[in-house]
């Protein structure tokens, strides 16, 4: 499944691109087009340019300062044995690799850990592991909001061509179903994204495609558990899923755990290796099995 | 009352139970129902027909929807929780298609469609490639007849280390759309393993008495053939390998219980269903050493008597009993012979002389339930536990007992509290009444 997702996410990144290059190419040859630039819309506060908000998939002049400051003041003792990782940090940030990534990339196993636990001890499902993650990692580029936003506008389009076709009675076979439902997607987003103009919200037009990507990943999750199962099933793992990548998206944006994890990588990266090693010798009821069992324990 | 260290979680069933238990060719078996039907057939174990198997489009488009019979079930091979299955019941007026369980129409180009999307995996666990195939349909046993909503019940058996240890029945009800599959809506009813009488009922979230919208009561329900279901989930799990897994049975009208599908993760809302820890009881039959299906079922009896048994015997009244009782012991060869019994509620569990036991041939092994090692003053011993039937002012008790080889036993059996539910022990015992138990014993 992992590495289906994978291949889908590399083969429409890789069309998408290839289309959007040929058609500016093509498009611009032919003199027709002018390049949208922002154009500044005058507001009465004295601030010329709205600030955007900082996003840590981003290399912003806001995001990096703190990090590297923190780096740099730190005073770490010999490479061995207890800091290859600090000095193996310094060194690639002098290299010119960006703290984010390097900060985004320590957090990622605590992520997929808070989402291990959460499935474990609480009982909250999901569309597996990487769904979540990744959708925690596109709250932080698009803003939680925003991203719920899309999400909802994704999954109400997928759900209208569903209901389109039944009405019309229209029976395809799954994958073209799949296909078509892909292309009703593409469409409603680029509605949103077409509505940047008007709306002048700056998440809107820093929208990345990746983030809409990751979107419509979870949308086909979505429908496959809806045509599967059942629409009920399918809400139900759907909120379960934001509700993990908001939780994610929490820790993510949590400057504490950011700095420790920047600062103590070795002792950091330990710990959340043992907590994973306790989850997975576990096995004690979850949280959820205490409800779901109620009528057993108390009557 | 359960408690919590009792009932079995997802996190235990998966890292206690089936990973451990289960080895990859077995999960194999049960993942794909078509490989799960040939491997019992080869066992001898029944299972419902196959009349048409898909594996290729080439094979569906050559396929003579003609030569189908007006009653069948469409399946995909590795579907879950039994989605993607569609019931034929009968064919239309017309004769160019069929009525389904669920009382919509269907052609065979619905049919045909509806496999193509089992080709893709639309109802296979990670959407793999699957194949599909058509099925006798089972029909409802008269028995079931005024429980269970158009569809045909079934009967799931938990079994474990060859114990069946917990089972229940599912009824289809309107909700569920004739299907047996508790997400969809059907009812999970509770079944004593003792007798194979249904206990209590649960569905969407309560317990019920009734049929919803009904007056038929769910409990007491009796499921014939009990004995030879559980002794065939047995035989499932012998022939699978599967050390942990749910056995699903139906009962067929004419040819009795047959075997729909195994599965190495059954679901957990059987414990809901029988008011009854499965971790507990799974924990109970673990370490045992179990010969046979025979055995296997022996000890399940002996050990998972349903409480319900309890409440008939609080609805008789609470009988008072002396300190020193006459009982009598069904022997092997079904005889029931009077002996003197003491009433010990210092001891839990009853025992018997082994002497006694061996003049009642309940010493043959495939009476003997399990060997424990018992330390006491005198050292370690082995103490073999047996499965011992007795009646007791006038109620019937199966229980296990274990062997002592204590010779000064002057009462060759000793009842403890285990057995003694609902009974008053009074213990001022005159020397008359105990000369004359003992003389009734010497009698013996």
């Amino acid at each position: 499944m992992f590495k289906r997702r994978v291949v889908i996410v590399v083969v429409f990144s890789l069309a998408t691109f290839l289309s959007f290059f040929i058609s500016s190419t093509v498009l611009l040859a032919q003199g027709n087009i002018s390049i949208p630039s922002p154009t500044p819309t005058e507001l009465p506060s004295p601030s010329p340019e709205p600030t955007p908000r900082p996003d840590l998939t981003q290399i912003t002049e806001e995001t990096v300062g703190p990090l590297e400051k923190l780096l740099r003041e730190q005073v770490v003792g010999p490479a061995w044995p207890l800091n290859p990782i600090k000095h193996a940090i310094r060194g690639s940030v002098d290299a010119g690799v960006p703290t984010n990534t390097i900060v985004l990339l320590l957090l990622l196993p605590f992520v997929a850990m808070i989402i291990a636990a959460a499935r474990h001890v609480v009982g909250l499902r999901g569309f597996g592991i990487f769904l979540p993650a990744a959708l925690s990692v596109v709250f932080l580029s698009t803003g939680p909001i925003m991203g719920i936003l899309l999400f909802l506008v994704i999954v109400t389009f997928s759900t209208l061509m569903r209901i389109m076709m039944r009405r019309a009675s229209i029976k395809l076979q799954y994958l073209p179903r799949m296909a078509l439902m892909l292309w009703f997607v593409v469409l409603g987003v680029l509605g949103i994204l077409f509505l940047a103009p008007v709306v002048n919200r700056p998440e809107l037009s820093n929208v990345s495609i990746f983030s809409v990507l990751i979107l419509v990943l979870l949308a086909e999750d979505f429908s496959k558990v809806q045509l599967g199962k059942s629409a009920k099933v399918a809400v139900n793992l759907t909120t379960e899923t934001l509700i993990l990548a908001l939780v994610s998206y929490a820790f993510l944006t949590f400057e504490g755990l950011q700095n420790y994890a920047l600062l103590n990588p070795e002792s950091y990266l330990l710990l959340v290796a043992f907590a994973n090693y306790l989850l997975g010798k576990y096995v004690g009821l979850r949280l959820a099995e205490y409800w779901r069992f109620r009528k057993l324990i108390t009557s | 009352m359960v408690k919590t260290s009792s009932v079995l979680g997802l996190n235990a069933r998966a890292g206690l139970f089936s990973y451990k238990y289960n080895p990859f060719v077995g999960k194999k078996i049960a993942t794909s129902k078509l490989k799960t039907k040939k491997i019992l057939r080869e066992a001898g174990i029944p299972v419902p027909d196959i009349y048409a198997q898909f594996k290729t489009v080439r094979k569906l488009n050559k396929f003579d929807w003609k030569k189908l019979p007006s009653s069948f079930a469409l399946k995909p091979n590795k579907g879950l929780g039994g989605e993607g299955i569609i019931v034929i019941k009968k064919k239309t007026k017309d004769g160019t298609g069929w009525v389904t369980t669920k009382r919509t129409n269907v052609t065979p180009e619905d049919l045909a469609l509806h496999i193509m999307d089992i080709f893709e995996g639309a109802f296979s666990m990670r959407n793999s490639p699957d194949m599909a195939f058509i099925e006798e349909f089972v029909g409802r046993h008269k028995i079931f007849r005024k429980f269970a909503f158009r569809g045909t019940p079934d009967i799931r058996i938990i079994v474990f280390n060859k114990v069946p240890v917990m089972a229940m029945l599912r009824l289809p009800t309107k909700e569920s759309g004739g299907r047996a599959n508790l997400h969809q809506g059907a009812i999970a009813v509770g079944i004593d393993i003792v007798t194979g009488i249904t206990t209590k009922a649960y569905w969407k979230g309560d317990y019920i008495r009734h049929k919803p919208g009904t007056k038929r009561k769910l409990h007491g329900i009796k499921i014939p053939n009990w004995t030879k279901m559980l002794e065939m989930a047995v035989r499932c799990q012998e022939a699978t390998g599967l050390g942990y897994m749910g056995a699903d049975i139906v009962l067929h009208p004419e040819r009795g219980p047959m075997v729909l599908e195994l599965n190495y993760l059954p679901g957990l809302q059987i414990q809901i269903a029988n008011a009854a820890g499965l971790k507990k009881r799974l924990e109970r039959v673990e370490d045992l050493i179990v010969h046979d299906a025979e055995h296997g079922v022996k000890i399940a009896k002996a050990l998972f008597a349903a409480r319900f048994s309890d409440r008939v015997k609080a609805k008789e009244g609470i009988k008072t009993i002396k300190a020193f009782e006459t009982i009598r012991i069904r022997a092997r060869d079904k005889k029931k012979v009077s002996v003197g019994a003491k009433i010990d509620t210092g001891a839990w569990r009853t025992s018997i002389s082994q002497k006694l036991a061996d003049e009642l041939g309940l010493m043959e092994k495939e009476n003997i339930l399990w060997t424990k090692k018992v330390k006491s003053s005198l050292g370690s011993e082995e103490r073999r536990v047996i499965s011992l039937t007795f009646w007791l002012a006038g109620r019937k008790i199966t229980t296990p007992a274990s062997v002592a080889k204590r010779l000064t036993l002057k009462f060759p059996v000793i009842i403890g509290r285990k057995n003694l539910k609902g009974m008053l022990i009074d213990p001022s015992v005159s020397v008359e009444e105990k000369l004359e138990a003992e003389e009734k014993i010497k009698q013996i």
